[in-house]
Parts: structure tokens; C-alpha cells; sequence
């Protein structure tokens, strides 16, 4: 009676704790898969925005037609409240954004009905701006934008500073001289360097010296009749002057020095002549359009003689008609072609694409700016009407191609895959090409595993098959606690300690991998010699103590043999006849020394899994192998091994897995140079030491920033694709081999 | 119980005759395996055959017999040296087989147990192909010729009377067979060998009637040509097949003799108590 009234209780007390462990479990395994589900659903959202395209978005238009003066400059301020137009009889009208009159304006101080026949842009930094005009005059002015935070909010005050009015030389004629076409910049010190065509077709150079004060004059005699200047560009830190003729002849002159011009290459472009030029951001890299429509960038590139020559790098999305105008972003190494019907593209240097095809407005376009944070851009059309777009483009230089793909980066030799995130300057052009991050990786992994495979299995299948049991009782342990040892301090062991050590004694550790093989040879030879009488005396598994002293002896001799051999074979100094003989140049933290770090991180877990999956296999197969006559060895060779195979495929995949994401020991441990060569005396710089590197620097939001969780996204789906091959082979490999 | 061990010591004690009774028993016989006051320990503590003498007839079927944990295991694995692997095993006096001392110093063990076949209770298969298993042990004993090794590979299937049966899929994996199949094919893999003799731990004992009767069949052939040595819990088994049987027990051989005369008139008391199913 008792029992048939407690029973249903019990039942039920059983049946609820059940329930309960079974929701526990369930959300666990749930959670499980949901975090990482997260995690990568994070770093894909992090990385995503890299694969967005250029979009822009009209924000207003509006006609403001004063006069029917053609515009020759526009310009907008920072926070794109209020823009400005310079036209040809020398006004500066002030817009405010979204508003229909003028709010001010200022005119040059031009004589009579002197017209200014040219103008161009000289800074990246401000709107400083110079005229020709048809009386021989260049002024060089600038638009200030200042802010007043004094009423309510911010107010944008615009005005107008002429700074220097001045005469060309007079031609050889009666003619008023005239300013056909004009370059202009200033550099940081102030310095300003002029290019301009007389009405004669003549080229010249002014270059001011602001710390000198002193004006310097070059006539440049290359461009008489036919062979006229169609097209001509200073670069934005003055330097280099690159000029088109209509002969398709270009020439670049240098004007580092104030007191002569040096002419630095000469080539011609034979289909079209060249419309349109302009030096890109970096100073190095022109981009070219042509009459044909052609768009082209081309930068000097170092030959085998150590000459730089221009060559022809990228092309572009081509227009229909002949590029008129060409305008570079301040920002970065966008820009923006327009041709005569009022098409108008932006492209981006670096990665060779065009990013936006502009909607075509209903009459060509006269002039055109980036604002200064390149979130903008102004056109002004030949009526006089304004079109503001908004362009959002923040990673512009992330493409499939740049991330993967060779790129010609400005002042290399040809296209390569670089990382270089950062340099010195604004200026620098970032290289973040993923692929010797990706090598640097797999040649640690690869390192790593070529030390740690086969020590981790052999002793393995020795502690597994051969060891008596008083000696794998300690030895598991302790490789265990290997694994418990904070990578940090290998790293910092490796990186600080081994490396000099391993430099100190490097022909010694080749003359001990020699040494080491052959003694250990000759040990067993010797121990096959020792009568059998003796042998037996020695317990199975404990022959191991016999090769101690001859390791040891091998140890001693190629200590005492490094000197000797490296004074034999490379006349003393193996770095320098490495680097005489191979062009190769030792780094101390090289990727022996980070193979065998790796490898000391990697080697418990092929161990211990491999371990397991050797011991594992049932002794009934052993018995059955060794009754047929087979010695120890062939069981483990053709028993043992095939039916742990699926448990030593996993060990090896693990132990990958492990080295493929392990970031200390390959970031103390190497130089973290990002060269892609398979040497081993020299570093590299893996996924993972790069994301620790770099990411603490790397702006929010930033190009960087987003390329960093791409190479995390990639890393992630390395493991991932490995875990689930390892899991899927080893599946198979159990299946054919351990159905016992 | 208490009365029945008691009386099972004593009578232990009185079964040793100054000759022993198979000296008549064995007469005509060639001898190939012999044990001399063998004392096997698989520790200090553990002495599990105690003064074991036994005199194995050439080419003729011998069944040990005996209750669970009597030692007929560590006897039969004592003719191949199986139990060397045991830690901390050891082992006085001596077996001779075809009169050389398997454990003197210079004897290779792959050489003696490529000559002492074993198969085991429960069938032990390798996990690869049908073919593979059978080749096993001549490839690892030297055999590398593939017309030679399929020969060999066909002749022993034949033998272990498999060869109708899978002839058609050596190339599966062993593992796929049936038990009594996968145990045949054991038998195979030992014959491929070319053993002189055979030891057989309780072959059948997991088998059903149909395939022990096949294990039986087989080893009726068999013995042509081999010398076996079987356990078996079985006593109809061992009726049908064996020609001598040993009866142990405590880690002592009790008796051996003819296996019709320990299971019509067997001399010590206990045999018959055993084998008439009184106690075991
Ligand atoms: N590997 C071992 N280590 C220690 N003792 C063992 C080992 N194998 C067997 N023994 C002991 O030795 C004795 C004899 O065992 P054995 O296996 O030879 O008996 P058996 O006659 O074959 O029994 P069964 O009929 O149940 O197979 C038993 O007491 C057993 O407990
Ligand atoms: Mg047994």
C-alpha cells in the first residue's frame, strides 16, 4: 500500500528533474549556437559597409543666374552651408545652400573690361585659388570661410583676400599679353609655384620662394607652334609640373628647385591628344583625360636603369565626348572627369574603378569641385545652375580586387599584394591587400605543424603503444600542462629569448638536425649488437633510457661543430652569406623561431588527441595483429594507426585550427613584417598578430577598422570550414576503420 | 557450496599418479606441444595455472574444459606467448613446442606465433576489407607477391569455408559481415598463415547454432592437417569435435585422456561431476 502511494510522487519528482536537465541542456546548446551565429553575424555586419558601392544623392539644385558670365571656379565650405563661384569678369557671388540669391560678393580687382581667361585651384588644405586674365595678370586670391558662433548656432561668414596681383612677361609683340591656360599651387611653406601658356604659346614657370622672398622666372622652349600645350598640372606640393602638348608629346618637370626646372621624363601618347590633367592626391599619380574621351592614370614608376618613367597604370570607364576637366579629391584618391556634354564620372586611382556615372544635365558643365571633406560635390553648369550631391563613399579603396588581388600601388615596380595600412601622411596611399596576411598564417601553420606533427605523433604512438605504464602515467600529465601554458609566455620566451639563442647557435641546430638522425641510427645499430642476453634484461618500452646519452652525445657534438662547420662551409658568417649568396636577410625573430613556438603551443593538443584515439583502439585488434606474427611495429603501422586515423586526422586539425588562430606566440615571435616568401629565415605577419597589431589604431568606422573584422570574418570562416572538414574526413574515417 | 570446494581440493591433491594416465592414453602419439610444471602468475599474488603438465597430440583435436576462471585461457595463451603483454606476468617451468623452449632467450616471437595460430572468443576482425584481413598475415610475415597472396587468400577462405560465401566481396570490408561469418573469417585470416597449430579460445561461444555448427564443420576439416587446441564451455562441442580433452580446474589440470574416455568413464570424480552438469 505504502509503495503505490509513494511511487507517483517519486515518478513525478523524477519526470520534473528530467524536464528541467533537459531544458537546461537544450538552452544550452541552443545558446551555444546562437553566440556564434552572433559572432559572425557581427563581424560580417562590421565588414559588410567594404562592400558598398559609391552612392550619390542629388541634395538640391537650383538656378542662380546672375549675369551670363561663364563660371571658371566654384568651391563650397567644409560644412557645405555656403558655396562660391568666380566667373569670368571676375565676381565671387556667396550662396547660401538651399537659399536663391546671392548673400554676398567680391570681384577681383580687374581693370576696365579685362575678363579672366583661366583659373585654377592651388591647395588641398583651402580655397586658394589663381586668375589669368586677357591682360597678362594673374591674381592669386583666396575664399575664406569663417565660423561665428556669436548669434544663435553657427554662422559660415565668407569673404574674399586678393593676395598678389602680378604681371607676366610682356611677349615679344604689341598684343596685350594674354593667360591661355595656368597651374597653380602652394605648397606647406608657402611657396608658390605658376605654369601658364602666353597668347604665343609659351610656357612658363614661376616659382616664389616664401622663405627667400625671392620670384624666379623659367621660360620652358619646348612648345612652339604645332606641338601647343593643350593640357597642364602642378602637383599639390609644387613640385612636379606635368605637361600635355597637342603633338601628344608629355613631358614632367621637376620644380624642386627653385632655380631650374628639370626636365625627368618625356614620353607621348599616340591616339588622342591629352584634354585634361591633374595630379591625384600623393603627388605621384596624374590622371589624364584624353580628346577621344579616354581617362587613364599613370604614375612614375622606377626602372631596372634606376630612372623613373611615367607609365600608363590604370583606364578608366572612357567618355563619349573629350574630357574637359578633371578635379582630384583632397581626401583621398578619388576624382572626377567631365567632358564637353556635361558627363561626369568619378573614378578611384588606386583600385582602377569608376565608381559614379553622374546623371547628364541638360547643358554641359563649366566647372566642378570635391568639398573639402570629399562628402560633396559641386557642379555648375554653362546657364549658371548648381547641383549639390551628397557622396557617400567611405571605402572606396576596398574592392574584391584590392583586398585579393595584385594592385600597382604608387611608386612600386609593378602590381603586387601589399598590406600597408598606415604611412606617414594624410597623403599615403593605404595597401590592404589580405593575401600576405593570409600567407603569413598559413606559413606559421605550416611551420608550426612541419616541427610539431611529427614530435606530437611519435610520441604519441610511443606513449600510446610502446611506453611502459610508470612512464605514460608521467608523461601525459606533463604534456598536459603544456598545454596550460599561457601562450603569452611562450611568445615572450620565444620572441625575447629563443630567438637569440636559436641566432647564436643556428649552425649548431643544423649540424644537430644532421647529427641527430644519423646517432640515433647509430644507437640502434649499436643496440642490435648487444647480445640478446642483455636486451632481454631490459623491459620492453624502457630501451627508450638507452637513447638519452646518445642524444646527449649528439647534443655535445654539434655545439662543439657549429663554429667549425659555418667557418667551413659559409666562410663564418651564415647571415652574410645568406643574404651574398641568396639575397636573403636573416631576421633574428625568423619563422623557425616562431614554428618551433607554435609548434610547442600546438604539440599537446595533436598529442593528446592522438593520444587518446591510439589508446583507444581496441586491444583485441593488437592481440589479433601480433598473434598472426606481426612484430610491434607493424601492428602499429598497419593496425593501429589506420584505425585511429579519423582520431589522428582530427588531432592534426585541431593542432591547424589552434596555430591558425593562436595570435600571441606569432606576434611576439616574428618580426610581423607582411612579406609574402616562404623562407624561414625570415617573419611574417599573420591574420590574427595584424588584428592585435593594427585595431587598437584603427579610426571607428574607418576603412581599417572594417578590413580588420573582415580578416576576424575570414579567420572565423578558416576554422569554421576547418572544423567542419575535420569533423566531416574524420566522420568518414571512423566509419571506414573504427566500427569495432 | 563450502563441502563441495572442500571436497573438490582434496581430490585435486589425489590426482597426481606416479604415471600419468595420459602417458597410456597418448600412446602412438606424436607429441608437439609439452608443459613442464608450468606456474603461470599474472602477479605475485595472482597464481592462475598451478604445476600445469600436458602433453599435446599432433594433428588431433584437444578441448580444454572446465569451469569459468579454472585457467584455460592462460594455458592456451601460454603457447604463443600472448600473456608476455601481461604487466607484471610471469612464468616458471617449461613448454616445449616440437621440443624447443618457447621461452628461452632467442626466440622470435613473430616467429612462433606465425607457427601457433590463435583464435579468439569474440571475432576480432581489422577494420579494412575482406581481402586485407586474410592477407594480413602473410604480408606482414614477408609476403609482398600478389598472385601468390590472392593463392593464399582463396585457399584459406576455403578452408574456413567462407569462400562461397563472400567470394564475391573480398573487397567489402570484413566488418559488414555476419558474427559467424566475421569469425570464419578469423579462422581464415590464422590458416592464411600456414600455422602448424591452431588455438581456439571458445570460438563459437558467441555464436548461434547454425554458424557454431559451420565453426564445427570446419574445424572437422581442419584437423587433417593442423593440431588445434580448443576451449570450450560447450560439452556436446567438445564431444563432437575434440579427440583429447583436459579437464581443469583451480588453475590444475585435473585429467586428460581421450575425450571418449573422460566423457563415458572419466577416473577423478570431479570430471564427472563437471561434465554431467553438477556443478560448473
Ligand atoms: N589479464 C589478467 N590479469 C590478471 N588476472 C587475470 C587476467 N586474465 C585472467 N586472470 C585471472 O586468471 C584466472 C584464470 O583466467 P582465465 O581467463 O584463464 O580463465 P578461463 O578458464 O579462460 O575462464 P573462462 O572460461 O571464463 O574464459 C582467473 O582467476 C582470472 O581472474
Ligand atoms: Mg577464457
Amino acid at each position: 500500500m505504502l509503495q503505490k502511494e509513494t511511487k507517483p510522487k517519486h515518478y513525478q519528482k523524477v519526470i520534473r528533474a528530467d524536464r528541467w536537465a533537459r531544458r537546461l541542456i537544450t538552452f544550452g546548446g541552443y545558446g551555444i549556437i546562437v553566440s556564434i551565429a552572433a559572432i559572425l553575424l557581427f563581424l560580417a555586419y562590421q565588414s559588410l559597409p567594404l562592400a558598398k558601392n559609391a552612392a550619390i544623392e542629388t541634395l538640391f539644385t537650383f538656378p542662380a543666374s546672375r549675369g551670363p558670365a561663364k563660371a571658371l571656379v566654384v568651391g563650397i565650405d567644409p560644412y557645405q552651408e555656403i558655396f562660391y563661384i568666380l566667373d569670368e569678369s571676375g565676381y565671387i557671388q556667396f550662396y547660401k545652400v538651399a537659399g536663391t540669391e546671392p548673400v554676398s560678393q567680391a570681384q577681383l580687382p580687374l581693370s576696365g573690361n579685362e575678363k579672366i581667361l583661366c583659373a585654377a585651384k592651388g591647395s588641398l588644405a583651402s580655397d586658394l585659388f589663381a586668375a589669368g586674365t586677357d591682360s597678362g595678370r594673374i591674381i592669386t586670391a583666396e575664399v575664406r570661410f569663417q565660423l561665428d558662433y556669436s548669434g544663435e548656432g553657427r554662422v559660415v561668414i565668407p569673404s574674399l583676400s586678393v593676395k598678389e596681383v602680378w604681371q607676366i612677361p610682356a611677349g615679344g609683340d604689341t598684343l596685350p599679353n594674354h593667360v591661355e591656360k595656368l597651374a597653380f599651387s602652394r605648397n606647406e611653406d608657402g611657396s608658390r609655384f605658376y605654369a601658364w601658356v602666353d597668347h604665343q604659346g609659351a610656357l612658363w614657370v614661376r616659382s616664389y620662394d616664401a622663405d627667400e622672398e625671392v620670384d624666379y622666372l623659367h621660360p620652358l622652349s619646348q612648345y612652339p607652334g604645332e606641338s601647343s600645350v593643350t593640357a597642364l598640372t602642378i602637383s599639390n606640393h609644387g613640385e612636379n609640373l606635368v605637361v600635355a602638348a597637342a603633338d601628344g608629346v608629355m613631358r614632367w618637370f621637376g620644380l624642386k628647385d627653385f632655380e631650374k626646372v628639370a626636365l625627368r621624363d618625356e614620353w607621348s601618347i599616340s591616339n588622342s591628344p591629352v584634354t585634361a590633367l591633374s595630379y591625384l592626391l600623393g603627388d605621384q599619380a596624374v590622371a589624364i583625360g584624353t580628346g577621344a574621351g579616354a581617362v587613364e592614370v599613370w604614375f612614375p614608376v622606377r626602372t631596372p636603369s634606376n630612372l623613373m618613367k611615367f607609365r600608363q597604370i590604370h583606364s578608366f570607364r572612357s567618355h563619349s565626348a573629350a574630357v574637359a576637366h578633371i578635379y582630384h579629391s583632397a581626401r583621398n584618391r578619388d576624382f572626377l572627369t567631365i567632358d564637353g556634354e556635361g558627363a561626369a564620372q568619378l573614378h578611384y586611382s588606386t583600385t582602377g574603378k569608376t565608381e559614379v556615372q553622374f546623371p547628364r544635365p541638360d547643358f554641359p558643365i563649366a566647372a566642378g569641385a570635391f568639398a573639402p571633406k570629399s562628402d560633396g560635390l559641386l557642379f555648375v553648369d554653362a546657364q549658371k545652375r548648381f547641383t549639390l550631391f551628397r557622396l557617400d563613399n567611405p571605402h572606396p579603396e576596398s574592392t574584391v580586387k584590392s583586398l585579393f588581388g595584385k594592385v600597382w600601388y604608387e611608386g612600386y615596380p609593378g602590381p603586387e599584394f601589399v598590406w600597408q595600412s598606415t604611412g606617414g601622411s594624410d597623403e599615403f596611399e593605404s595597401k590592404l591587400s589580405l593575401i600576405p596576411l593570409i600567407f603569413g598564417t598559413l606559413k606559421g601553420t605550416l611551420y608550426a605543424l612541419l616541427f610539431s606533427i611529427p614530435i606530437a605523433l611519435l610520441a604519441a604512438i610511443y606513449v600510446s603503444q610502446f611506453a611502459p605504464f610508470r612512464l605514460s602515467r608521467i608523461v601525459k600529465p606533463t604534456v598536459e600542462i603544456m598545454a596550460a601554458l599561457p601562450s603569452v609566455v611562450i611568445g615572450f620566451l620565444a620572441g625575447l629569448y629563443f630567438s637569440t639563442l636559436f641566432e647564436e647557435y643556428l649552425m649548431s641546430t643544423f649540424v644537430l638536425l644532421i647529427f641527430l638522425p644519423l646517432f640515433f641510427l647509430a644507437g640502434v645499430a649499436a643496440w642490435r649488437a648487444v647480445p640478446e642476453s642483455y636486451r632481454m634484461k631490459i623491459r620492453p618500452g624502457f630501451e627508450v633510457l638507452f637513447i638519452i646519452p646518445v642524444i646527449l652525445i649528439a647534443l655535445q657534438a654539434s655545439l662543439s661543430l657549429g663554429h667549425p662547420v659555418e667557418n667551413f662551409l659559409f666562410g663564418g658568417n651564415f647571415q652574410q652569406w645568406l643574404y651574398t649568396t641568396w639575397g636573403v636577410t636573416y631576421e633574428t625573430r625568423n619563422s623557425f623561431v616562431v614554428g618551433f613556438a607554435l609548434g610547442f603551443a600546438v604539440i599537446p593538443i595533436i598529442f593528446t588527441v592522438s593520444e587518446d584515439a591510439l589508446s583507444n583502439v581496441p586491444k583485441s585488434l593488437t592481440s589479433a595483429s601480433l598473434a598472426l606474427g606481426a612484430s610491434r611495429w607493424q601492428t602499429v603501422r598497419r593496425v593501429v594507426i589506420p584505425a585511429a586515423s579519423g582520431g589522428i586526422f582530427a588531432a592534426i586539425m585541431l593542432g591547424l585550427g589552434r596555430a591558425v588562430g593562436e595570435t600571441m606566440i606569432v606576434l611576439m615571435a616574428t618580426g610581423n613584417t607582411p612579406i609574402i616568401d616562404l623562407n624561414p629565415f625570415n617573419g611574417f605577419r599573420a591574420m590574427s598578430a595584424c588584428i592585435a597589431v593594427e585595431i587598437p589604431e584603427a579610426p571607428v568606422g574607418g576603412t581599417l577598422y572594417r578590413v580588420l573584422f573582415l580578416t576576424a570574418l575570414l579567420l572565423f570562416i578558416f576554422t569554421f570550414v576547418l572544423n567542419t572538414l575535420s569533423s566531416l574526413i574524420g566522420e568518414r574515417l571512423r566509419k571506414k576503420y573504427a566500427r569495432f | 557450496m563450502e563441502m563441495l570446494q572442500k571436497d573438490m581440493e582434496m581430490m585435486a591433491d589425489t590426482a597426481h599418479p606416479e604415471i600419468p594416465a595420459e602417458f597410456f592414453a597418448l600412446a602412438g602419439e606424436k607429441i608437439v606441444i609439452e608443459t613442464t610444471d608450468l606456474d603461470f602468475y599474472y602477479s605475485a599474488e595472482s597464481h592462475a595455472l598451478k604445476k600445469v603438465n600436458i602433453r599435446i597430440p599432433y594433428r588431433k583435436v584437444t578441448a580444454f574444459i572446465g569451469p569459468s576462471g579454472c585457467g584455460k585461457s592462460t594455458l592456451l595463451r601460454c603457447f604463443n606467448r600472448m600473456n608476455d603483454l601481461i604487466p607484471g606476468s610471469f612464468l616458471k617451468g617449461k613448454v616445449l613446442i616440437e621440443g624447443e623452449d618457447i621461452y628461452k632467450n632467442g626466440i622470435r616471437l613473430e616467429e612462433l606465433r606465425k607457427k601457433v595460430g590463435m583464435v579468439f572468443q569474440k571475432s576480432n576482425p581489422f577494420p579494412m576489407s575482406v581481402w586485407e584481413n586474410v592477407a594480413f598475415g602473410p604480408r606482414v610475415n614477408g609476403i609482398t607477391n600478389k598472385s601468390e597472396l590472392e593463392e593464399m587468400v582463396e585457399s584459406s577462405l576455403k578452408q574456413a569455408d567462407l569462400w562461397k560465401e563472400i567470394k564475391d566481396r573480398l573487397q567489402a570490408s570484413a566488418l559488414d559481415l555476419s558474427g559467424g561469418q566475421q569469425q570464419r573469417l578469423c579462422i581464415a585470416r590464422t590458416l592464411a598463415n600456414k600455422p602448424d597449430i591452431i588455438l581456439m579460445d571458445e570460438p563459437a561461444s558467441a555464436l548461434d547454432p547454425i554458424s557454431t555448427g559451420k565453426i564445427e564443420e570446419t574445424i572437422n576439416e581442419l584437423k587433417e592437417e593442423y593440431t588445434i587446441v580448443i576451449v570450450t564451455h560447450n560439452m556436446q562441442q567438445a564431444g563432437r569435435i575434440s579427440d583429447y580433452t583436459a579437464f581443469m580446474m583451480l588453475g590444475e589440470m585435473v585429467e586428460f585422456d581421450t575425450t571418449k574416455k573422460i566423457f563415458t568413464n572419466p577416473k577423478e570424480k570431479m570430471t564427472e561431476d563437471y561434465i554431467t552438469g553438477r556443478f560448473g
